[in-house]
């Protein structure tokens, strides 16, 4: 494997929040590699460092000590260069602007950046997730569900080779949930992205993900990374089969043995 | 879309409350006729003198909104500066807080003395009185913008110019109406109380007020006040009718602060 492989390299990172005796250390001593093209999964109790450990990928925090390479390059330089697709918890959709011009968005602010010739046309993409027909509506008209798919067709419009995305879809029930990661899987599986995905969810994690990272929140760092060899693409009957559970198990487990 | 049509529930109790109003103001003017005059003396004088009235509230309405335009305007370029230079926020911001709390209106004669009986101190005791309340509010909605939304810019790279413009400005939207809401008629009591204290300019309905008051015409000074109300609603409503265009339906309504 070359470094180049490598898409996102975490090494040696350190982060402490506030001062005396409001410290709060979250992460000590974290290192993880992200393969090009892979979706990896960050899973673990509350407040063990997953939303962090994204916002220092994405640029939004600045580690203590240790450093994050998008690759090769520096944070810094990645959203430069418009290179990070950044899903945040809600999908935070501009209330006056319309679907279409939500997902616009990218597009129209650093321009520098020329833009990608393989970018997916924001009409197609949304009518891709379903969202055909509410191009021309406003955000407060659509659903939670519906609102998380326009926030992911707003990644996915300026092609940036790598997503990050922060529970994208913790606020809607199950069945919505189900269908969101059935969009998502089929418009990345075409992609050829790179993914971080954080989740709260174990069935989500192991439907989603080449790798799953628990974190725990004892040794404020990575507690184990299990690679999910399931077949791809994959469908929802991929959930009910003995495989699918047995890493659902596992997974499980893995999780209590870190909350403790 | 339709609007609801304005059910019977709305307009019955105020139109009861006028009318109750207005009985009582007659049956009062009945036995002091030098306190409140005769509500038909009041429409009378209107009627027969509508030039009169028309031409004064022209030129309180054009010191109004002149002051009111350039208050605001200022206001607003300062909320910018005060927003991106922390230094210059905490070096103004007590300086305009006292500023609000004193009554701008006493320093009106000594602009009269500095500027004369033109329109100069119209202007400025219009713009003074509207300056504070909009600085508040621009400041207040320069900062009210969805942090997720300032985190996805910043991942974007976003240029300060950008994310102000796409971001901070749209979301300032609100609070700059509701200061508008604010400002409006404030910007008349400014201009008033200027004419009140430069008569001489024989011009502007603060003018027709004092002169008339002068001579004891309290028919005169009560139709001013309403060509007054009249102005102050319709400055409002124009606000709201903008903010109507201009934000539609889609965006929560905010509340102003008062300075
Ligand atoms: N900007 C900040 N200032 C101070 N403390 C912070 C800040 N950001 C995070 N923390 C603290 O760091 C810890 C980890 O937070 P983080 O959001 O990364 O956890 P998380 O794993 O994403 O949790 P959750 O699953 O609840 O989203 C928490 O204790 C949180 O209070
Ligand atoms: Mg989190």
């Amino acid at each position: 494997m070359t470094p180049t492989d490598d898409a996102i390299v975490f090494r040696g990172l350190h982060k402490t929040f506030g001062r005396g005796n409001e410290r709060v250390k979250v992460l000590d001593g974290v290192d993880l590699s992200v393969q090009r093209g892979q979706f990896v999964t960050v899973i673990g109790p509350s407040g063990c460092g997953k939303t962090t450990l994204l916002r220092l990928a994405a640029g939004l925090v600045e580690p203590d000590a240790g450093s994050v390479s998008l690759f090769g390059a520096s944070v810094a330089d990645a959203t430069a260069e418009k290179r990070i697709g950044f899903v945040p918890q809600a999908p935070a959709l501009l209330p006056w602007r319309t679907v279409l011009d939500n997902v616009l968005l990218p597009l129209q602010v650093n321009r520098k950046v020329p833009s990608s010739k393989a970018a997916p046309d924001a009409v197609e993409l949304l009518t891709a997730l379903g969202l055909g027909d509410a191009l021309q509506r406003r955000p407060r008209e659509l659903s939670g569900g519906m609102q998380q798919r326009v926030a992911i067709a707003r990644a996915f419009v300026f092609d940036p080779p790598v997503l990050l995305m922060d529970e994208p879809f913790a606020a809607v029930d199950e069945l919505t949930r189900e269908s969101l990661r059935h969009s998502l899987l089929t418009i990345w599986q075409a992609s050829g992205k790179t993914v971080l995905f954080v989740t709260h969810s174990v069935t989500e994690a192991v439907a989603l993900s080449d790798v799953v990272v628990v974190m725990s929140a004892n040794t404020h760092g990575i507690q184990r990374v299990i690679p999910i060899d399931l077949p791809r693409p994959r469908d929802d009957l991929v959930e009910t089969t003995p495989e699918f559970l047995a890493l659902e198990r596992e997974l499980r487990l893995e999780l209590r043995k870190g909350s403790k | 879309m339709s609007r609801k049509p304005l059910r019977i529930g709305a307009w019955l109790p105020p139109a009861i409350a006028l009318a109750v109003f207005v009985l009582l103001w007659q049956l009062y003017a009945d036995h002091h006729p030098y306190v409140a005059p005769k509500l038909s003396k009041v429409l009378s004088e209107l009627d027969s003198h509508p030039r009169l009235f028309a031409r004064n509230a022209w030129t309180t309405l054009e010191e109004a909104l002149v002051g009111a335009g350039a208050g605001m305007g200022v206001a607003f370029a300062l909320a910018l500066v005060m927003f991106y230079v922390r230094v210059i926020e905490r070096a103004l911001l007590p300086l305009a807080v006292v500023l609000n709390v004193t009554p701008l209106v006493a320093i009106a004669p000594a602009l009269v003395v500095a500027f004369g009986f033109g329109m100069t101190p119209k202007y400025v005791i219009a713009s003074l009185l509207v300056f504070f309340p909009f600085l508040v509010n621009a400041l207040a909605g320069l900062r009210d913008v969805d942090p997720e939304a300032l985190d996805l810019v910043a991942t974007l790279h976003a240029s300060r110019a950008e994310v102000l413009w796409r971001l901070r400005l749209p979301s300032s939207l609100p609070y700059l109406f509701a200061a508008g809401r604010i400002c409006m008629p404030l910007s008349l009591v400014g201009a008033v109380v200027a004419e009140f204290v430069a008569a001489g300019e024989a011009k502007g309905l603060g003018t027709l007020v004092v002169t008339a008051a002068s001579l004891g015409d309290l028919g005169t000074v009560y139709a001013a006040v309403v060509v007054l109300a009249v102005l102050g609603v319709a400055m409002f409503g124009a606000v709201v009718a903008l903010q109507r265009l201009v934000l539609g339906r889609y965006r929560p309504s905010v509340g102003a602060r008062r300075g």
